[in-house]
């Protein structure tokens, strides 16, 4: 190329768009490999970029064909000639690859192939242009992978977790909370909670996620019920907020427990605690009129009551007028326990029976005096067969031996 | 607009108080109680429906279901713009079987139930809460 | 409830009163006075009052009763309250009531008998 010594502004501005200052700018661009190829694919032009990223010098790949930059398995398949006749098609190629360099290793990359063309219209060759995104690659493909992970773990989790938005509106949820709401993870997601549940429960439910996005406090231990259609579950869950990288509360993660077992469990206990009081404060009936009720162990407020509801039902029940209540099994009597049992003398009086109380110790008795507790108005005594003398003789009736009667 | 869930009735004469009597036992069954709590909290609300109407001639009692987490329950009150209790603390430390009636109406209803709470102001009137709570 | 469903039933020198379930107070209060008028024109030694089917026992209630009572004792009789249910003797013992010195019998039958002895136990309340 002759160029003019002495330059004109004119031919200033042809020198800067002349051939040698468009070298100057493929030459010194070092990010991108700049490459052109004849229209048969074959390498013509070779810039510092595309030695750094495909690892060639120009003397070692000028004439070679563009093909050898692609994994093997692609040029079985004729990738390459397939994208140079995309470029033809089209004017240009676009695309996301896996390319190979000299040494064998491959890379991501990202790469323009443009169809050059003549004043004419004939086709004088290709430009490629290709960017090596293997970094950015690399850092999706771990992303991807944990997000892989992360579903998994929450999938494999029997705890059912779920993201909602500021509208209520499921992020996110995991397979156990899909399935437990009978729907595909996919149908919940983006949907609101009044889409899925009742009214009322939906509006529940976003009383709780209210409180914890303006309080942005997690909300833990919330039991409630909740129904699905396999029936009534109950259910512990822990609202937390969510928050963007800023801090910024942007939602709720709820981590919810199927506690139906435990309630189950605990309903059970209570249910076999309550079986377990009755057994232990039976009110047998021994004879017509008389009915007897051994206290055991302390007695506390609950316990008492429970007994004095009993109590009162059996003898309605027998129509007995005689109620003996044994104490001799009870430990200490303090002045609450007292109290209970004076209630409990009141109320059987009420229904017109009335109580004998036996089996006062004489530690109990000492107590009792000395608590300044008045049970005068009640029958007492020490054991139970003289109570039971008591209640034959309001019953009016008479033990006599089969010898006496001759 | 009166469901079983909630709702309000005025207190105006001798019979009303029969009236919520009746009202608050469907409350209370329909919400789950068994019959001695029923009668517990019928008896209550018959003593303070009562007060109302012997003390400040007119009021109005209110019902409410109650839920919270585990639990479910009944809350009543009973509000008067009557002459006010003077002193609160003294009229709940009325004796146990001390009365022949009247005055039973406030440490009584205490006994029966679960949570009571009561705010008055002389010369504005008396509102009273009472809660009961089903274990289970 | 109406007043007017009160009826005193003369039973063997007795006077037996049934009371409706959830009475209100005028039928409570017609209560009394049926009974006193009763008690004047036959002259009974006692009055037998059937609370069976009674649910609610309130404060009103428990000191017309208790009135009933004296007047009655006033009048030369006893009275026995027969049949209180077993969640209303817990009711009435909690929330404090005092049915004073009133007889209590487990049903009518026992009380009538109970009225009738010759040598009454005389089970006080």
């Amino acid at each position: 190329m002759r160029r003019e010594p002495k330059a004109t502004s004119k031919s200033k501005a042809t020198v800067l768009g002349s051939e040698d200052s468009f070298r100057m700018l493929v030459e010194g661009v070092t990010d991108y490999a700049i490459v052109m190829l004849d229209p048969e694919g074959h390498v013509v032009s070779w810039n510092p970029g595309a030695e750094r990223i495909k690892g060639y010098t120009r003397d070692e790949i000028v004439g070679k064909h563009f093909s050898c930059f692609y994994p093997p398995e692609a040029i079985k398949r004729g990738v390459p000639e397939k994208e140079l006749k995309a470029a033809i098609k089209h004017g240009r190629f676009e695309d996301e690859g896996w390319r190979v360099r000299k040494d064998g290793k491959q890379f991501w990359a990202s790469v323009v192939i443009s169809a050059l063309r003549d004043k004419a219209g004939k086709l004088r060759g290709f430009a490629k242009v290709t960017r090596e995104l293997t970094e950015r690659r690399r850092n999706e493909e771990q992303i991807r992978i944990l997000n892989e992970q992360q579903q998994t773990i929450l999938d494999a989790s029997p705890t059912m977790i779920f993201y909602k938005d500021r509208e209520n509106r499921f992020i996110r949820v995991n397979e156990s909370f899909a399935r437990a709401n009978g729907r595909s993870k996919e149908e919940m997601e983006g949907k609101t909670c009044w889409d899925i549940y009742p009214r009322e429960t939906a509006d529940n439910y976003w009383q709780d996620d209210k409180e914890v996005m303006s309080t942005g406090q997690p909300k833990l231990d919330i039991v409630e019920r909740m129904e699905t259609h396999k029936g009534t579950m109950y259910v512990q869950s822990d609202k937390i907020p969510y928050r963007d990288l800023e801090g910024n509360v942007i939602g709720v993660i709820g981590f919810t427990l199927d506690i139906t077992g435990r309630k189950q469990a605990e309903e059970r206990i209570q249910q076999q605690s309550r079986e377990i009081m009755e057994l232990s404060t039976p009110v047998m009936q021994v004879w017509q009129g008389v009915v007897v009720a051994p206290l055991i162990g302390s007695l506390d407020s609950q316990r008492t009551q429970q007994f004095m509801e009993r109590l009162l039902d059996r003898i309605v029940e027998t129509n007995s007028p005689v109620a003996l209540v044994d104490i001799m099994g009870v430990p200490t009597v303090d002045t609450q326990t007292a109290q209970h049992l004076i209630e409990t003398v009141a109320a059987v009086r009420l229904l017109g029976a009335q109580v004998v109380l036996t089996g006062v110790r004489p530690a109990i008795a000492q107590t009792l005096v000395h608590l300044g507790i008045d049970l005068s108005g009640i029958i007492t005594r020490s054991s139970l067969s003289a109570g039971l003398l008591v209640a034959f003789e309001v019953l009016n009736l008479q033990v006599v031996s089969k010898s006496a009667s001759r | 607009m009166n469901d079983l869930q909630q709702g309000e009735f005025p207190i105006e004469s001798e019979n009303d108080i029969v009236s919520a009597r009746r009202l608050v036992r469907n409350a209370a069954v329909a919400a789950g109680f068994g019959l001695t709590d029923v009668t517990r909290i019928v008896t209550a609300a018959s003593e303070l429906t009562r007060n109302i109407y012997v003390h400040a001639k007119s009021g109005v009692m209110r019902w409410r279901f109650l839920k919270s987490e585990s639990k479910v329950g009944l809350e009543l009150t009973f509000e008067d713009s009557g002459l006010g209790i003077p002193n609160v603390a003294k009229a709940m430390e009325a004796g146990y079987s001390t009365g022949n009636g009247l005055g039973m109406g406030l440490p009584g209803a205490k006994r029966l139930t679960d949570e009571m709470t009561v705010h008055s102001e002389v010369g504005k009137g008396t509102t009273v809460v009472v809660r009961k709570w089903l274990t289970k | 409830m109406s007043a007017e469903s009160i009826s005193v039933i003369k039973l063997r020198g007795l006077l037996l009163v049934t009371v409706p379930a959830d009475p209100d107070d005028r039928t409570v209060s017609a209560l009394q006075e049926r009974v006193l008028e009763a008690m004047a024109e036959h002259e009974s030694g006692g009055l037998v009052l059937d609370i069976s089917t009674v649910q609610t026992l309130d404060s009103f209630f428990a000191r017309t009763v208790v009135e009933t009572v004296q007047m009655v004792s006033l009048m030369g009789g006893r009275t026995v309250l027969a049949g209180m249910r077993a969640n209303v003797a817990v009711t009435v013992t909690q929330l404090g009531l005092s049915m004073g010195n009133t007889l209590t019998a487990l049903d009518v039958d026992r009380a009538i008998d109970m009225l009738n002895a010759e040598a009454s136990k005389g089970l006080r309340v």
